[in-house]
């Protein structure tokens, strides 16, 4: 044998050369994954911000009326009565182009199909609900149309409109006598956030608010019934239920149920709760229903790990001076485990607000929401829209105006998820520090 | 009616609290307490000395049925406390817990202010009918158990911010504030310093006076120091049990006197 050479603690040796590499590389990976993951996060929010914030403005024509007793009188009399508003509309208009010196003359048809759809009715509801501003001069601010507003953006060139009866060539001569004139201008959409859904016709009045009052009563439903039977079930099965066959299968089949696809769900809610116990179609109660089936593993889950993480000794220490099995659960245990549930139950509610496959078959998607709800009882069990599901209608819909719409639809969904998380956040941290 | 209540007493402090009677138990198919019979007495220390595994622990839990949490555990034949047996099935075993406290290993305060770590047991079990009793029972458990001067101006202040020999006596104070005749040590002293030990082992004498103190130790100069009877278990089985000094001076089981001398264990 040899005798080998004297180590020195100052060079470095072959063995710990390649292991400070490999932990270097690690380290490089791990940068790398991050930095990829970054990546796409910022991609996803730009292009997500990019597109949807559009959605939040609107082009708007600024038009000035002055609508008389007696012609207000008049156009109530009549049997089409929207029209007569919008022939007001049309000499205020043909006013302003002779004003401008300009020798166009405008039609109802230019004012009510291509340059501000649906003008007619909006002007009547105003008078019908302030009549006091009969008689004085008053600045209607009417969403223009798509063609006119994507024109007005600078995304639709003069050379590429084709005469249509959506929009004529000529008629963009008015537009930008208007536009030099300033009355069509962009400004914030609060319809976007308080409206209703519209028909396929009029992207620019599409509002998203009726439908975040049905994901609001749908995750109402979610957690009322999702919380207490989950967060019970899991109680019994981590504290008190013997470890036994049965119980084992029982616990396989939640894990199971986690992993089944929600669309799953979204058909045993058609059957089950539609079907069989006639439930009203695309009520937010149905879809409450089924979102807290596919919410309740998630709970359980989360729940038995917090419920697991606290450390039995404490269990111990109350059984100890004598509580019973209950007293040391609902004393010592549960609060314990209270920031865990909570996070996972609002985690599971965040999932179940964005989730749109299940809504999908119990009629949500796809339901026109034009009202929103008369009161709390309207608000569960009338047909009604939700975030996601209104999204996937506005994507489906041809006029790229409601693509426009899907986009900024998205952006309030993830403003309510990342709200809920936040909540999450701050419930742990006041939970945790009572400690 | 007063008197009565004294002879009764002084009829028990002669007598036997707890008297186990063929005890076996078993963990599934593992036999770990075998044919196990002793008498341990009011107003004593009694200690659990031998080789970790040997059921001393075991034995230790089932006096006040701590084994039930375990689902796999069985326990057969008698414990006595009184003359009453604890494993009889109209026992209520949260009945028997206050009447038996325990300490244990680690100490376990629970995440709250001291007060209310004292508190809990006389809350739960309506030992207090209003608030000056409860603070009366709290302080009284505090100073019994030699925390009071240190924990007075701190009562609000959460019981894991202690240090770890306090926190231990915390312990001590929560298990008698239920004002149990039994008091269970489960090696209470593993987890404290020198100091913290000494503390925790002049209070075990002192309580001496006024529960029947059972307790597990790994020390054998811990035995030696706090009890007046020592039972010595190993595999499964109580192989000695007598007065401290004669275990340790004079064993009769050449099995005891290989572990007190070192060589088995």
């Amino acid at each position: 044998m040899t005798a080998s050479p004297k180590s020195s603690l100052l060079t470095v040796d072959a063995r710990t050369k390649k292991r400070n590499a490999a932990e270097k590389r690690f380290k490089a990976y791990g940068i790398v994954a991050i930095a990829i993951g970054l990546m796409f996060l910022v991609v996803l929010l730009t292009s997500i911000l990019r597109s949807g914030l559009p959605a939040f403005t609107n082009t708007v024509v600024a038009l000035e009326a002055t609508v008389t007793q007696e012609d207000y009188d008049a156009a109530e009399g009549q049997l089409l009565k929207t029209a007569a508003y919008e022939a007001l509309l049309v000499a205020k208009v043909n006013e302003f182009l002779t004003a401008q010196g300009s020798t166009i003359e405008v039609d109802e048809d230019f004012i009510t199909d291509r340059l501000v759809p649906k003008t007619g009715a909006t002007i009547r509801e105003f008078y019908k609900a302030n009549p006091d501003q009969i008689g004085q001069p008053v600045t209607f601010n009417l969403p223009a149309s798509t063609r006119i507003s994507r024109y007005f953006e600078g995304d639709l060139l003069r050379e590429d409109v084709t005469d249509s009866r959506f929009l004529m060539v000529e008629d963009l001569d008015v537009v930008d006598e208007m536009i030099a004139a300033g009355l069509i201008t962009t400004a914030f959409d609060w319809n976007f956030i308080t409206g209703t859904d519209t028909a396929v016709d009029n992207p620019g009045g599409a509002g998203i608010g009726a439908s975040v009052i049905g994901s609001f009563f749908m995750m109402i439903v979610v957690l009322l019934l999702a919380l207490p039977i989950g967060v019970a079930a899991s109680i019994y099965l981590e504290e008190f239920a013997p470890k036994n066959r049965l119980t084992d299968l029982i616990e396989v089949n939640i894990s199971n149920l986690a992993a089944v696809p929600s669309i799953v769900f979204g058909i045993l809610g058609l059957a089950v709760f539609i079907q069989f116990a006639h439930l009203p179609q695309s009520a937010p109660l149905v879809g409450g229903l089924v979102l807290t089936l596919m919410t309740l593993p998630t709970i359980i889950i989360s729940t038995r790990a917090s419920l697991k993480s606290v450390p039995p000794s404490i269990r111990d220490a109350a059984l100890g001076v004598g509580a019973s099995k209950m007293q040391a659960v609902f004393h010592h245990v549960l609060p314990l485990a209270m920031p865990g549930i909570l996070t996972g139950t609002i985690i599971g509610l965040a999932q179940a607000l964005g989730e749109t496959a299940p809504l999908l078959l119990i009629g949500m998607v796809g339901y026109v929401a034009r009202e929103y709800p008369d009161g709390i009882i309207s608000g569960f069990v009338d047909s009604n829209s939700a975030m996601p599901a209104q999204i996937y209608t506005w994507a489906a819909r041809a006029d790229t105006g409601f693509y426009e719409k899907a986009w900024g639809g998205i952006i309030v969904l993830l403003v309510f998820l990342l709200t809920m998380n936040l909540i999450a956040i701050l419930l742990r941290r006041r939970f945790e520090r009572r400690w | 009616m007063k008197d009565l209540n004294l002879t009764e007493k002084s009829h028990l402090m002669s007598d036997t609290k707890i008297s186990a009677k063929g005890v076996q138990v078993y963990y599934g198919d593992n036999h770990a307490i075998k044919d196990v019979n002793v008498d341990i007495e009011d107003k004593t220390v009694t200690a659990f000395i031998g080789p970790s595994g040997c059921g001393k622990s075991t034995f230790l839990r089932t006096i006040n049925r701590m084994n039930d949490t375990i689902d796999i555990c069985r326990v057969e034949g008698d414990i006595l406390i009184d003359g009453e047996d604890i494993y009889d099935p109209a026992v209520d075993p949260v009945q028997l817990r206050a009447k038996v406290g325990m300490v244990f290993q680690k100490p376990n305060p629970f995440p709250k202010s001291i007060y209310d770590n004292v508190a809990y047991g006389p809350k739960i079990h309506g030992l207090a009918r209003n608030k000056a009793e409860l603070d009366e029972i709290v302080e009284k458990s505090l100073r019994k158990a030699a925390l009071w001067n240190e924990a007075k101006d701190r009562l609000q202040a959460p019981g894991t911010g202690l240090s770890g020999g306090q926190q231990q006596r915390l312990c001590i104070a929560r298990a008698i504030a239920t004002s149990p005749e039994v008091l269970l040590m489960d090696e209470p002293c593993s987890a404290l310093d020198p100091i913290a030990t000494a503390q925790v082992e002049e209070l075990i004498d002192e309580l001496r006076q006024s529960f029947s103190v059972v307790i597990v130790t790994h020390s054998m100069q811990q035995a030696a120091r706090v009890s007046q009877k020592t039972a010595f278990f190993h595999l499964g089985n109580l192989v000695e049990f007598g007065e401290t000094d004669k275990i340790f001076t004079n064993p009769e089981d050449p099995r005891t006197e290989s572990y007190i001398s070192g060589r088995i264990g």
